[in-house]
């Protein structure tokens, strides 16, 4: 019978025999590919790892845009950071109320934007009559639940670097020689192309700790109306935006994680604040070194301009509701530094991954923030873009109505894009990122809702606001004061 | 980094599925079932599903993360129940057929 059956070309022996060849030598070339990458696996440099740049792995080549995601609506204005950031108004508004509580005692810039912003007027106000005397008086009764989360903070927040005391012409060229009046200007190196300066300095900035970087032309628009205190520059005066500010690299790193799930008390944003300034000083110093002009733009708040639409230019992330950016790897877990410079860079491109489509329907920071900063609504036009608007004051309100460390995070803390790089949330950034019809937001929103519930948005406040001191999440073992100190 | 992390681990695994394999088509032989491709492709569904929900709840744990691990255990530990039953019944109509 054997014997009567047609030979076949390609007989299931032969098939089992070629396939077993073929097996054996992608098998052992996999193997190859697999000693390759074991070498260079950024994860084989132990305590170098970010340093090696090994955490920016999101492709962002597959999620570039020609224009940044943000819509130029109308002529623009520059942001005048004495009346419209918090951090500059309220400490003059203070300055000015003691000596004299009227709205005509004011500086002009402060009357004009009370005028316009009512609101602002009642909330600052409260701030200074009501919030601050109960945080005090909580900070007695309960403040020593937090205390080392507070040193922790004060801890990364030790190190400094000096204030910039001359102005830009000045403290952003790189001179040599010893004492005043002798020093150099160092002549600038010939570079071969800013494609290769740009990666270059890409390097730099990873093996100085970035986690993050990216470069972008400096767009006008982003820069300060007048300068902050402490820039080397004269606050009552607009600034000319100099010259040499023609790029800008941002660098960010992320805040510690368990501390960051534990907020609004446990967190601190000094962590990556001091690393990323740190980062921000040195590339600096390299830049110069090259003999072009840099100059450093860190947090908290030693800014000449806004940082959130330069990582959106630079390619970094995207715009969330929040108003805050998020990035692939680190969702809006992260705080940025920037340097000006004029070193010829190749700038990258923007990229979206779906972070708007997300938004649009998520929601859950603007449901979770207990001050009610963050809009439930749609975007409005601010200063010639429409963008979701933060109301600042109502969010710097609620950073007096909590204990633990400065400033809130919650924010962070509840969004879906702030997730650990494990297996689970990686699929869950795959999918959203690339879906084009959103249906996948709406599902991982609800799985999020179902999944990480967090406590009522009233129990984050102090006791004496009818909160609970409540945190998004336990804090780590090293947070946890009452294990480790004992009080009489 | 521990084992669960490395790549022997994935090695260790992919021995097991090969076990796993020889032992359910063993089994279907005993019992004269025969193993059509859309049967294979539900027990490897079957399989993906308890592997991802044991793996979610592992990983929530690991994340400290207790009420993700406990809702997604019973969420997906109840389908996956479901479907198991479904798969085996199905697997042991066509028995009966046979
Ligand atoms: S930091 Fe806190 S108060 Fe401010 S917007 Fe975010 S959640 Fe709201
Ligand atoms: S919580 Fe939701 S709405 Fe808010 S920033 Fe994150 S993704 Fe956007």
């Amino acid at each position: 019978m054997e014997q009567n059956k047609p030979k076949t070309k390609f007989s299931r022996r032969s098939f089992l025999k070629a396939t077993g060849a073929t097996s054996a030598v992608l098998g052992l070339s996999g193997l190859g590919f697999f000693g390759y990458e074991a070498g260079r696996d950024p994860a084989s440099y132990t305590g170098w790892k970010t340093f090696e740049g090994g955490d920016q792995t999101f492709p962002r080549h597959r999620f570039t845009v020609n224009e940044p995601p943000y819509e130029k609506v109308g002529p623009t204005r520059r942001v005048d950071p004495r009346s419209e950031i918090v951090f500059s108004r309220l400490p003059t508004f203070v300055r000015y109320w003691r000596q004299d509580p009227r709205i005509e005692s004011l500086p002009e810039h402060l009357q004009k934007y009370y005028q316009e912003h009512p609101e602002d007027l009642e909330l600052d106000l409260e701030n200074i009559k009501v919030l601050r005397p109960k945080l005090m008086a909580d900070q007695e009764k309960y403040g020593r639940t937090f205390l080392l989360a507070e040193a922790w903070s004060e801890a990364m927040a030790a190190v400094v670097p000096p204030r910039i005391t001359e102005p830009p012409e000045k403290a952003d060229f790189p001179y040599v020689g010893w004492g005043r009046g002798q020093e150099k200007l160092r002549r600038p190196y010939k570079l071969k192309s800013p494609a290769k300066t740009s990666r270059l300095i890409k390097k730099i900035a990873h093996e100085l700790g970035a986690t993050l970087v990216g470069i972008a032309r400096l767009n006008p628009d982003w820069v300060f109306q007048y300068p902050i205190p402490g820039r080397g520059l004269d606050p009552n005066q607009p600034l000319e935006i100099p010259s040499h500010w023609e790029y800008a690299i941002v660098v960010g790193t992320p805040m510690s994680w368990d501390p960051m799930y534990a907020n609004p008390n446990y967190g601190t944003s000094e962590d990556a604040y001091s690393i990323s300034r740190i980062i921000a000083y040195r590339l600096a110093a390299f830049i110069k070194y090259l003999g072009y002009a840099a100059r450093p733009h860190t947090p908290g708040y030693s800014y000449d301009l806004m940082v959130p639409p330069i990582m959106i230019d630079a390619g970094l992330g995207e715009q969330a509701r929040s108003s805050i950016v998020i990035t692939p790897e680190l969702g809006p877990n992260f705080r940025a530094a920037v340097v000006t410079t004029n070193i010829p860079l190749k700038p990258d491109k923007p990229i979206k991954f779906g972070v708007e489509s997300f938004c649009k329907t998520c929601k859950i920071c603007a449901e979770q923030c207990p001050s009610g900063a963050i809009t439930k609504g749609d975007k409005v036009v601010v200063r010639g873009y429409r963008k979701w608007q933060l109301h600042a004051a109502k969010c710097y309100n609620f950073w007096n109505s909590n204990l633990g460390n400065m400033g809130c995070r919650l924010c962070i803390a509840v969004c879906p894009y702030t997730r650990k790089a494990n297996w689970l949330h990686r699929a869950a950034l795959n999918l959203s990122s690339n879906d084009p019809t959103g249906l996948s937001h709406d599902a991982l929103t609800q799985l999020q809702k179902i999944f990480y519930p967090g406590p009522n948005p009233q129990d984050y406040y102090i006791p004496s606001l009818g909160g609970k001191n409540a945190s998004y999440r336990r804090p780590p073992w090293w947070l946890r004061t009452e294990d480790f100190i004992e009080f009489e | 980094m521990s084992i669960f992390n490395s790549g022997f681990f994935w090695f260790i695994e992919g021995i097991l599925t090969c076990l796993v394999i020889l032992g359910i088509k063993t089994w279907a032989e005993d019992r004269g079932i025969k193993l059509t491709w859309w049967k294979w492709l539900l027990i490897l569904l079957w399989f993906s599903l308890a592997g991802f929900t044991l793996a979610f709840v592992g990983t929530s744990l690991g994340e400290n993360e207790p009420i993700a691990a406990l809702r997604g255990g019973v969420l997906f530990g109840v389908l996956t129940i479901i479907l198991g039953v479904a798969c085996w019944r199905l697997l042991s109509l066509k028995k009966k057929k046979n």
